[in-house]
């Protein structure tokens, strides 16, 4: 065989591949799709046969999220959280590892955020210097603290081989119950009616760019997108990413190049974790400026499960994930104010939507059916 | 190895880690905090123990069905809570007044749960959903859409207060110290439940119909040689798990005053629960019933040790259920996992 006839193979075969590759990833594209649109028609009936207007409702959905540069900036807001606590959920879920403690883990993060910066700022000084050395003490404590209640159940899968979905699930409840009888108790601000701690020293902070005081910063969705990118790298282009994956795909072969398969399991839970300390990083340092009674925290931590299985679990398509999470999650305020329909319905369609990524063959039939015309074909 | 020796060699591990929990319990009470024990494990604890346990019991011997048969069903969770949800709109709309409507609520929240479990199980079964992934959306569709129903209905995520079902008194038998509370003066559904546990047992390890469930999830090609449809034998143990979940939601309201639909609903973790108590007792209905059973005395010790005015944070020792689970879970978690289970099988035709 000449050279040309194995380089005009080969090409063949890439362009072969590539257009597999281009079908898997155009077919999650339109499950994804096929169930978010399913999900949010699935609503509106509900809202109809609630006898509410569904027109109005849609239209108070698309205002809540994007009608003024107020909600717009409470979505972009929203939906930083969203993308890192995703972005938290898919390093494990790619790895075959179930962490559904993301929230949990961003409670604990958060609280460890906000009271290292209480301990440290008498030790540093009150300029803008001091304020960024506070961030990052704030910074490393939540992803310090995350990652190790996120190693915690790795290590009971990895050495006593315990459910870790449920586990994470009791280390969910148990870290809002010692959250928020320490806030309630031992850290909370002095004179105090309500339950949180003391507020940050006005030195930490996000600058507030194009959007003002909102408690969202355009530093902070530069910070999200770099971190995204950052995790991006670590899983396609590093030996540690490398590892996890490929445990997540296929377990017995990773074992076989060498993998130390409990080893890894505790690496991917202690990454994961320490990805949602830095998200609770973000909520206290741009948003709360303190941290507050952790059961009335919307649950990031799961709808992030969401927000991950929607995007297959890719880091990348995180983002646009989340920027839909943020949308939907940001009008419920709007809806709330503006409107009687109870606002529960928004979490009923985020179940939905997951319930419908879990069935990707349902759409597959539905499409196949489409495509060549039904059953008289 | 036989069923009874497995059964046995089962109990004796159960007895002693329920033995060694109750004594470390009981020397941290005495010693650290100077509780008189007596005074904690009343009668009126332990019948309310059982109380308690008896939705986690029905929740776990529905989840282990499933999982028997090759099936992993990780919504029970979701199935309480509309379990719970729907005994409250039945009770409610039946008139919401005695202990016949809480009866109604509970026939129409086990039936409107069975139908969700044939959804379910088409889901899992014929599309082969990922059953991990579609159990998570099952709970997280309870905690939207029963607050939000409730609200619509009651105008607050919360039901108004709801009868029970009484009690089941023997004339007589229930004048015998300590037992005669716990036994003949008892809730009707602690009864039920025990019966289902008991009936269970017996069709799971005396039946056919219990050997087809346990090679469904065992060998299931064998099965499907001997003529038998693996996958009928699966929707029956998908949609009794869901229709028991709902159950054991329903039976959880008839114990409580109404139905809660915030934070986590009112059934917190229950079904959690349920999951990890079939685990513990090694997929045998009996020994899912005793560990829920533990599971129920440790929920119950919180408001037994706030009447002795011990000062603990109620808080806190609300968590003492979760913190038990994890421990069981590391101590125990080698239980044997059926071998096909979250394999979709295909025949071969």
């Amino acid at each position: 065989m000449s050279a040309t006839d194995e380089s005009g193979a080969r090409s063949l075969l890439d362009r072969v591949s590539d257009r597999l590759l281009d079908a898997t990833v155009l077919e999650r594209f339109g499950i994804a799709l096929a169930s978010i649109l399913t999900a949010i028609l699935l609503g509106l009936l509900m809202v109809a046969a609630a006898g509410y207007n569904p027109i109005i409702f849609l239209n108070n959905l698309i205002v809540g999220a994007v009608g003024s540069e107020r909600v717009l900036a409470r979505t972009l807001r929203i939906s930083t959280f969203f993308i890192v606590t995703g972005v938290a959920v898919a390093v494990a879920f790619r790895a075959g590892v179930f962490n559904i403690g993301v929230q949990g883990q961003f409670v604990v993060g958060g609280l460890a955020c906000a009271m290292s910066i209480l301990w440290a700022a008498p030790y540093l000084p009150s300029g803008s210097l001091g304020g960024v050395g506070l961030m990052l003490i704030g910074t490393v404590a939540a992803a310090v603290s995350g990652g190790l209640y996120g190693a915690f159940p790795g290590v009971l899968k990895a050495y006593a081989d315990a459910n870790e979905i449920i586990t994470t699930i009791m280390l969910n409840f148990i870290a809002i119950g010692v959250v928020s009888w320490l806030i309630t108790n031992p850290f909370r601000e002095a004179g105090s009616t309500n339950v949180q701690t003391e507020p940050l020293p006005a030195n930490v902070g996000l600058p507030p760019i194009v959007f003002g005081e909102s408690g969202f910063s355009v530093v902070g969705l530069v910070l999200t997108l770099a971190l995204v990118a950052v995790v991006a790298v670590v899983m396609t282009r590093t030996r540690f990413g490398y590892d996890m994956m490929t445990s997540g795909y296929q377990a017995s072969a990773a074992v076989y190049s060498g993998v130390d398969a409990k080893r890894n399991v505790v690496a991917t839970m202690s990454f994961s974790g320490a990805v949602a300390g830095l998200a609770s990083a973000l909520f206290v340092i741009m948003y709360q400026g303190r941290f507050l009674e952790p059961a009335s925290i919307h649950t990031y931590g799961y709808d992030a499960i969401a927000v991950s299985l929607l995007a297959a679990n890719n880091p990348l398509a995180v983002v646009p994930a989340g920027l839909l999470f943020g949308g939907l999650n940001s009008s419920t305020s709007y809806i709330q104010i503006y409107s009687d329909v109870p606002v529960q319905l928004i979490d009923g369609i985020v179940g939905i939507v997951i319930l419908f990524v879990a069935v990707p063959e349902l759409f597959r039939m539905a499409a196949n059916r489409a495509t060549t015309g039904g059953e008289d074909e | 190895m036989s069923v009874v020796e497995y059964a046995s060699h089962r109990r004796v591990r159960l007895v002693s880690l329920a033995a060694v929990t109750a004594l470390a319990v009981g020397v941290v009470a005495t010693v650290a905090f100077d509780i008189p024990l007596d005074r904690i494990f009343t009668a009126g604890y332990v019948a309310r123990s059982m109380e308690m346990a008896a939705p986690i019991s029905l929740a776990a011997i529905g989840g282990l069905y499933a999982e028997k048969s090759g099936v992993f069903n990780i919504g029970l969770e979701g199935f309480m809570i509309f379990g719970a949800f729907f005994a409250a709109v039945g009770t409610y709309f039946a008139g919401g007044g005695g202990a016949v409507h809480a009866w109604a609520g509970i026939v129409f929240a086990t039936a409107l749960t069975t139908v969700l479990a044939v959804l379910f199980a088409v889901l899992l079964i014929r599309y082969k959903a990922d059953q991990i992934v579609a159990g998570l959306g099952v709970w997280f569709i309870g905690l939207g859409l029963a607050p939000f129903t409730a609200s619509i209905i009651w105008g607050s995520r919360n039901s108004p207060r709801m009868p029970g079902v009484g009690r089941l008194t023997v004339p007589g038998l229930s004048e015998i110290p300590y037992l005669g509370r716990i036994v003949f003066d008892q809730s009707p559904l602690v009864w039920l439940t025990a019966l289902v546990a008991v009936g269970s047992w017996v069709f799971l390890y005396r039946t056919n119909y219990g050997y087809w469930i346990q090679a469904a999830g065992e060998n299931p090609e064998a099965l499907d040689t001997a003529g038998i449809d693996v996958n009928r034998v699966r929707y029956a143990t998908v949609i009794f798990s869901g229709a028991m979940a709902g159950l054991g939601g329903a039976v959880l309201l008839a114990h409580s005053s109404s139905f809660i639909g915030t934070g986590q609903t009112m059934v917190d973790g229950r079904g959690w629960l349920g999951i990890v108590a079939y685990l513990f007792g090694n997929y045998n209905p009996l020994g899912a019933a005793a560990a829920a059973l533990l599971f129920g005395g440790v929920d119950m010790l919180q408001g037994q040790l706030q009447t002795l005015n011990i000062d603990l944070s109620a808080k806190l020792l609300g968590l003492l259920p979760y913190i038990v689970v994890i421990v069981v879970l590391t101590g125990w978690g080698k239980t044997r996992v059926p071998a096909s289970v979250g394999e979709p099988y295909e025949t071969e035709e």
